[in-house]
C-alpha cells in the first residue's frame, strides 16, 4: 500500500470511530469497552479479549446532550455527554475510567445515568504522583480495574496474556514515535493533520492491525526521501483529551508553519511511554503511570518531580523548534491553572508562544487565522532579527 | 399572576444569631492575622474541614474558600481577582481558587513577610487580601473536585515550590459494585481506610514541621467540641420542619463558619446552642424566617457569597422560605453520629467523604429527595455556579429525579461563588417566577382535586 | 504613471482607505461605513480616497489590504493582518509609542511593538463582544443615545456605578435595570466604558504594560472611553487625530516598502528569513551555545578534555 492509501485507512478510522469500532466488533465478535481519555490501559482491556476504544470528541453539533450538561464545560465534556444522550454508546459492552477532571466526573454520571445496561467502571487513579503511596495505590487502582474487568469476562486475566499485550502495544508505540522522530529529523514529510490520524486511530483500531499498518508505512517512508520544508517550526502544546480540530492544524500549515512536535494527547502525550514486559504486569502499569508523567507532564497531575514550563522549553530546543502554539480547549481547568506558568517561563526565556482557545463549535475561524499568521509573522521576524545580532 | 408582584419592604427575618457568628469569625481572622507576630506557623488548605488537625497542633490556617467568600462579602475581592486575571490566570477558572491564588500573588508581590496590618485596618482599606499571611505549609484534602486538588498545587508553585505540601487524595464515592450505599459497602470501607492511613500520615508530617510530637489528646477534645456542635446544628435545622419553619437556608450559609473553620472549643458549641434555642422559642411564638411562608423551597448548589443577603431578601419578598439546602444540610459535620472522640481519625474520614459534591449522583439524589420529603418542600432551585463544575455537575440529574419522582418544579438560575460578573439577576427573576407560579397551579389543582 | 501605494483596511464595520505617493506623504484618507464585511463599503471608501486625490486607479503601483475581509479585496497585490499594520501605522503617527490599543467595531487588540514597527506580543479579545465597539454600540442602544453621543454623557457621570456583566446582552439588562433604579444615563454609561475600560486592562495585561501608549480604532474617538481606559491603566494615550486610519496607514507603508524593493527582492528577503531561521536554529542548540560564550579569538575544544 502507498503512503496515501494507509493514511486514508486510518483516516477513516480516526474520522469515524464509532463506526469503526462497531464494525470491528460485528467482525472479531469482540466486546468493545470504551474508555475516557489519559490513563486507560488499553493492554489490559486487550488481554481480556476485549478491544479498547477511546471515546473521542464528535464532530456533530451538541443539541440533546444540551438538556444535561451546561454550557461552560469544555467542548470534550459535551460532546461526550450529547454522544451518550443520542444513544451513540449503546453498542459498547463497558465504559471504563480513572482519570478524575471534575468536568469528566460530571459527564461520567451522566453517561452512566443514560446507559442503565452498560458498564460504567470507575477505578480512581491518584492524581497526586509524588507521595510515598502513589506507587502503591497506583498498583492498588489497576487490580480495581483488573477485577471489573474479569467481572465482566466471568474469568481471570491470565499474566502471560497480559505481557503479551504489553508487548503489542509497546511496539505501537514505538513505531509511532519513531515516525515522530522521523518528522522532527525532516526524513518523514508528516502533516500536523496526518500525524493526529497516525495516533488517533492507534485509541481506535485493533493493535495487530494498526501495526501491520505502521510496518507498511515505516517501510514506504525508508524507500523516500524527504525534500526540506521551509517556513517557522511550530510545536503544538495542550487538548490533553480531545484531538485538535484537523482545520486548525492545516490552517496553521497554511499560515506558513511547520508543526515539527508536540505534546497532545492526540500526539506524544499518548505515546510517549511504554510498559516495562518484563515484571509483574500490574507492577508494571502502576511503574508506567507514573514515569509517564516526568516523560509528558500533564497539568492534571500534581507532581513535584515535573515541571511542564520546563520541560516544554526543553522539548522545543530538542524539536528545534522556532515558536510554541498553545491549543487550549476552552473551560479546560487544568490548563488554564497552568498557562500562567508557561506564560512566565516562556517570556523569561524569550521564546516565543501563541495562545489559542479551542471550541466545539468552532466560530471564529477567521480571528484564528488572524491570530497564528501575525504570530508566525512575528516569529520569522525576531528569529532572523536574532540571527543578525548574533 | 397579581399575587407575585414583590411586595417592597419584606426582608429576611435573620437569626438573631448570627450576630455572633460575625464576631466569631472577626476575632478568628484577627488570630490568623496575629500568627507571625506570635510565632505561630500558617497552614494554607481548601476543601474539606481538616482544620481540627491544624488546631491540635498549634498552627493557624487559612480555608481557601472561606478567605475568598469572606473577601467578596466584604467587597473585598476585587483585587485578588484582578491580579490573577494579570498573571494570566482566567476568568473561567473556580473564582475561589482564583481569588485566593491572587492573593498569593499580591502577597508575592509585596514581599512574603508578616501581614503588616491588622486584621479591622486591612479591612476597612480594602487590602484584606494581600495582607492574608503568607503560608508555611500547604495541606491539600480536595474531595471531587481535581480543581481543588490543582488549586493548592499551583499555590505551592507560586510560592516558588519552596513551602512544604502535604497532599490526601479523597476518593470519589462513585460505586461500582452492587453493595454501594450511602455511608456504607464494600467501596466506602476502602476508601475510609484509605483516607485514615493518610490523615494519619499527615499528623505525623505535622509533627515534622512543628518539631512536637502530635498532640492525640488535643485532637479529640477539639473533635468532641466539634461533634458536638455539628448535632446541635443538625437539630437545630431538622426543627425547621415547622411551618413557619424558624430559619432559612440562607441562616445556614451565614452560620457555616463555626463548622467550618472556626477553632473547635466551647464558642462553637455556644453559638449552635442559642442557635437552637431562637429556633425553639421561634417554633413557640410561630415565627417564620421569612415575613410570611407561603412557598417551600430547597436550593441545590454552592452559596452566591457576593449576592447572599440579597438573595435572602428576594426570596423573602416572593413569601418564598429556602427551608433546606444541599450545601448546607449535606455536609459540615452532619455526620457526627459516626465521630468516635477517643478515636476521631474515622469519623473525621467519614465526614469528608460525604460532603456535599463527594457523592456519585445516585447516592447523592437520595439524600436530596429525603431531605425534599423531610422538610415539606414544594419546589427546588438549583444555582449552576459558573466556575463551581464540582457542584454544578449533577444538577441536570437532581432537578430530573425532583420532578420526576416528587413532582416537584425546579428553577435553574446562574451565578457564581464570588465573582459578580456571572450572576444574572433577571435570569432568577423569570425563572424563580416561573417555579412559584407553577406551585401555585399545583396548589390549585390539589385543591380541586 | 503609477506613482501612488494604497492601503485599504476592510474592518467588519468600516472600511478605510489610505493613498501615499511614493515619497511616503498621504494624499488622501477615507473612512467608509457600510455595514458589515460589504464590497460596496469597499468601493465607497476606494473612490472617496481617489477623488480626495485627483487621482484614479491606474495611478496606483501597489495595494496592500488588512482587517477582518483581507482576502476578499481582488485590487490588493498582498494582505497582512491587521495587527501587523495596525502597529505599523500606530508607529509611523507616533514613533516613540511602544503599546498600540485598538479598539475596533469587532475585535479589540492590544499590541507591544518595537522601535521599528514591529509587533513583539499582542493580545486579542475572544469572540465575545466584551470590549469592543459592538459592546458600546449595544449600550448605547439601551440608554437610547446616539452611540456618537454617549461619550460626552458619560463625561458628565457624577456617580460611580459597576455594569458587572462582560457579555453585551446581558450588561444591557444589567443598564436597564439600573436605568430602571432611576439611576441617571450619564452614570449608567460611565459604568458601561468603565466596563470596556476594565477589559482593556485585562488584555493589557496579557501582553505587559509598556509606555507610551497610542490608542487607535474607531473608539479612540470616544473620549469618556480614551478617559476610562486612562484611568484603569494610569497612564497618559497618544491619540492620533484621525485614529480610525492607522491599519489602512500600515498597510500602505507595507505597500511602500513593497515597491521600493521589486518583488523579486522581497523573494530573496524571503528566503533570506527562511536561512537566517535555520542559522538562528542552530544557535539555539546546547553545543552552539556553548560556543558562542568563548572569547572571539578562542576555538572551543572538541572532544574530550
Amino acid at each position: 500500500m502507498s503512503i496515501e492509501s494507509i493514511l486514508g485507512t486510518l483516516e477513516w478510522t480516526a474520522e469515524n470511530s464509532l463506526a469503526a469500532a462497531s464494525q470491528w466488533k460485528q467482525a472479531s465478535g469482540r466486546r468493545i469497552v470504551g474508555s475516557f481519555p489519559m490513563h486507560f490501559p488499553g493492554e489490559m482491556a486487550h488481554a481480556a479479549g476485549c478491544t479498547p476504544v477511546i471515546l473521542q470528541e464528535s464532530h456533530e453539533p451538541i443539541t440533546v446532550g444540551h438538556g444535561m450538561i451546561y454550557p461552560f464545560y469544555c467542548g470534550f465534556t459535551r460532546s461526550i455527554v450529547d454522544q451518550a444522550c443520542k444513544g451513540d454508546y449503546d453498542f459498547l459492552d463497558a465504559i471504563m475510567f480513572g482519570d478524575h477532571c471534575v468536568q469528566v466526573l460530571g459527564a461520567a454520571d451522566v453517561v452512566r445515568a443514560k446507559l442503565p445496561n452498560t458498564r460504567v467502571h470507575f477505578y480512581q487513579l491518584i492524581s497526586s504522583m509524588s507521595d510515598p503511596w502513589s506507587l502503591g495505590r497506583a498498583r492498588e487502582t489497576f487490580l480495581n480495574l483488573k477485577e471489573g474487568l474479569e467481572e465482566m469476562i466471568g474469568h481471570s486475566i491470565d499474566d502471560e496474556a497480559m505481557r503479551a499485550s504489553i508487548r503489542l502495544f509497546n511496539r505501537n508505540r514505538q513505531m509511532l514515535r519513531k515516525l515522530y522522530e522521523m518528522r522532527r529529523a525532516g526524513d518523514a514529510r508528516l502533516t500536523a493533520r496526518q500525524m493526529q490520524i497516525l495516533v488517533k486511530s492507534s485509541m481506535i483500531m485493533d493493535k495487530a492491525e494498526h501495526n501491520r499498518l505502521l510496518e507498511e508505512l515505516l517501510a514506504e517512508f525508508d524507500k523516500t526521501r524527504a525534500t526540506a520544508q521551509r517556513g517557522v517550526r511550530v510545536y503544538l502544546s495542550g487538548h490533553f483529551c480531545q484531538a485538535p480540530k484537523t482545520g486548525v492544524l492545516d490552517m496553521i500549515e497554511e499560515c506558513g508553519g511547520i508543526v515539527v512536535d508536540d505534546d497532545l494527547y492526540h500526539g506524544q502525550r499518548f505515546i510517549s511511554t511504554d510498559v516495562d514486559d518484563s515484571i509483574d504486569p500490574l507492577d508494571a502499569l502502576a511503574k508506567w503511570y507514573l514515569e509517564r508523567n516526568l516523560k509528558v507532564p500533564c497539568p492534571t497531575r500534581v507532581d513535584q518531580n515535573a515541571d511542564w514550563e520546563n520541560y516544554l522549553l526543553d522539548a522545543m530546543e530538542r524539536s528545534r523548534a522556532d515558536g510554541m502554539i498553545v491549543l487550549m480547549a476552552k473551560f479546560c481547568e487544568p490548563h488554564m491553572y497552568y498557562y500562567p506558568e508557561i506564560k512566565e517561563a516562556f517570556e523569561k526565556r524569550g521564546v516565543p508562544h501563541l495562545l489559542i482557545e479551542t471550541e466545539h463549535e468552532l466560530n471564529s475561524f477567521e480571528a484564528l487565522r488572524t491570530r497564528v499568521e501575525t504570530f508566525l509573522e512575528v516569529v520569522k521576524r525576531q528569529t532572523a532579527a536574532r540571527r543578525i545580532a548574533a | 399572576m397579581n399575587d407575585l408582584i414583590l411586595p417592597q419592604g419584606k426582608k429576611a427575618n435573620r437569626l438573631k444569631t448570627s450576630s455572633m457568628n460575625n464576631k466569631m469569625v472577626n476575632d478568628y481572622w484577627t488570630d490568623v492575622f496575629n500568627a507571625k507576630a506570635e510565632g505561630k506557623l500558617v497552614c494554607w488548605y481548601e476543601g474539606v474541614a481538616i482544620n481540627p488537625l491544624m488546631q491540635a497542633a498549634d498552627i493557624r490556617w487559612v480555608h481557601g474558600e472561606a478567605w475568598s467568600a469572606l473577601l467578596a462579602a466584604r467587597n473585598n475581592e476585587q483585587p485578588a481577582q484582578t491580579a490573577a486575571e494579570h498573571r494570566g490566570y482566567m476568568k473561567e477558572l473556580c473564582s475561589y481558587a482564583r481569588t485566593h491564588i491572587g492573593c498569593g500573588v499580591l502577597a508575592q508581590n509585596r514581599g512574603v513577610e508578616a501581614s503588616g496590618s491588622s486584621f479591622s485596618d486591612a479591612l476597612g482599606a480594602g487590602l484584606l487580601g494581600e495582607r492574608i499571611p503568607a503560608p508555611d505549609m500547604f495541606i491539600s484534602a480536595y474531595p471531587y473536585c481535581s480543581t481543588g486538588q490543582q488549586w493548592d498545587e499551583m499555590l505551592f508553585r507560586l510560592f516558588g515550590k519552596k513551602i512544604p505540601i502535604f497532599n490526601i487524595s479523597v476518593p470519589w464515592v462513585w460505586g461500582n459494585k452492587p453493595d454501594a450505599m450511602y455511608l456504607g459497602g464494600s467501596e466506602f470501607n476502602e476508601a475510609k481506610q484509605y483516607m485514615v492511613k493518610q490523615i494519619r500520615a499527615c499528623t505525623d508530617w505535622i509533627a515534622q514541621q512543628t518539631g512536637k510530637k502530635y498532640n492525640w489528646d488535643k485532637l479529640s477534645e477539639i473533635m468532641s467540641y466539634t461533634k458536638t456542635a455539628g448535632r446541635l446544628r443538625v437539630e437545630a435545622m431538622e426543627l425547621c420542619k415547622a411551618k413557619p419553619a424558624p430559619a432559612s437556608f440562607f441562616d445556614w450559609t451565614t452560620s457555616l463558619a463555626p463548622v467550618n473553620f472556626i477553632p473547635g472549643g466551647p464558642a462553637i458549641v455556644d453559638y449552635f446552642e442559642k442557635t437552637k434555642a431562637e429556633i425553639v422559642q421561634r417554633i413557640a411564638d410561630n415565627e417564620g424566617g421569612i415575613p410570611q411562608e407561603k412557598y417551600r423551597l430547597f436550593w441545590d448548589g454552592i452559596m452566591n457569597w457576593n449576592k447572599i443577603g440579597w438573595l435572602a431578601n428576594k426570596f423573602a419578598a416572593y413569601d418564598a422560605n429556602m427551608v433546606a439546602g444541599r450545601y448546607t444540610h449535606m455536609g459540615f459535620w452532619h455526620e457526627f453520629e459516626s465521630i468516635d472522640v477517643e478515636n476521631p481519625l474515622e469519623g473525621m474520614a467519614v465526614n469528608y467523604l460525604v460532603c456535599p459534591i463527594n457523592l456519585s449522583a445516585p447516592l447523592m439524589i437520595e439524600q436530596i429527595i429525603k431531605l425534599c420529603k423531610h422538610y415539606e418542600i414544594e419546589g427546588v432551585v438549583l444555582h449552576a455556579a459558573r466556575t463551581c463544575r464540582a457542584f454544578s455537575n449533577p444538577q441536570f440529574l437532581i432537578a430530573d429525579a425532583v420532578q420526576k419522582r416528587l413532582g416537584l418544579p425546579v428553577a435553574m438560575i446562574e451565578g457564581d461563588m464570588v465573582d459578580e460578573s456571572f450572576y444574572k439577576d433577571e435570569i432568577v427573576n423569570s425563572r424563580v417566577e416561573a417555579m412559584l407560579e407553577s406551585i401555585e397551579a399545583r396548589k390549585r389543582v390539589g385543591i380541586a382535586a | 504613471m503609477k506613482s501612488y501605494v494604497m492601503g485599504i483596511d476592510f474592518g467588519s464595520t468600516t472600511t478605510k482607505t489610505v493613498i501615499l505617493d511614493l515619497k511616503g506623504k498621504m494624499v488622501a484618507s477615507c473612512v467608509a461605513s457600510k455595514g458589515s464585511i460589504s464590497a460596496e463599503g469597499v468601493q465607497v471608501s476606494m473612490d472617496g480616497a481617489f477623488a480626495q486625490a485627483g487621482i484614479a486607479q491606474k495611478d496606483i503601483a501597489r495595494t496592500v489590504s488588512t482587517g477582518y475581509g483581507r482576502r476578499m479585496i481582488d485590487v490588493a497585490d498582498q494582505s497582512y493582518t491587521e495587527i501587523t499594520c495596525h502597529a505599523r501605522g500606530a508607529i509611523a503617527m507616533f514613533p516613540e509609542a511602544r503599546l498600540v490599543i485598538d479598539i475596533g467595531g469587532q475585535d479589540s487588540k492590544v499590541i507591544a511593538v518595537s522601535g521599528d514597527g514591529l509587533v513583539q506580543q499582542f493580545a486579542m479579545n475572544d469572540r465575545c463582544a466584551a470590549g469592543t465597539g459592538k459592546f458600546l454600540e449595544a449600550l448605547a442602544r439601551a440608554v437610547q443615545v446616539p452611540v456618537e453621543a454617549m461619550g460626552a454623557l458619560a463625561m458628565s457621570s457624577t456617580e460611580k456605578l459597576t455594569v458587572s456583566n462582560m457579555c453585551a446582552t446581558f450588561a444591557e439588562t444589567e443598564v436597564i435595570s439600573l436605568l430602571a433604579e432611576g439611576k441617571s444615563k450619564p452614570d449608567v454609561l460611565g459604568a458601561v466604558h468603565a466596563a470596556i475600560a476594565s477589559r482593556t486592562a485585562g488584555l493589557v495585561a496579557r501582553v505587559g504594560n509598556r509606555n507610551p501608549i497610542v490608542m487607535t480604532g474607531g473608539v479612540a474617538k470616544n473620549h469618556a472611553a480614551v478617559h476610562y481606559i486612562e484611568q484603569a491603566l494610569s497612564a497618559k494615550m497618544l491619540i492620533a487625530p484621525d485614529p480610525q486610519i492607522a491599519g489602512a496607514l500600515g498597510a500602505a507603508l507595507f505597500a511602500l516598502d513593497e515597491v521600493a524593493k521589486p518583488s523579486a527582492a522581497m523573494m530573496d528577503e524571503e528566503d533570506g528569513a527562511d536561512e537566517a531561521m535555520s542559522s538562528a536554529r542552530g544557535c539555539a542548540t546546547q553545543p552552539c551555545k556553548t560556543a558562542a560564550k568563548l572569547p572571539a579569538n578562542e576555538r572551543p575544544l572538541l572532544g574530550p578534555m
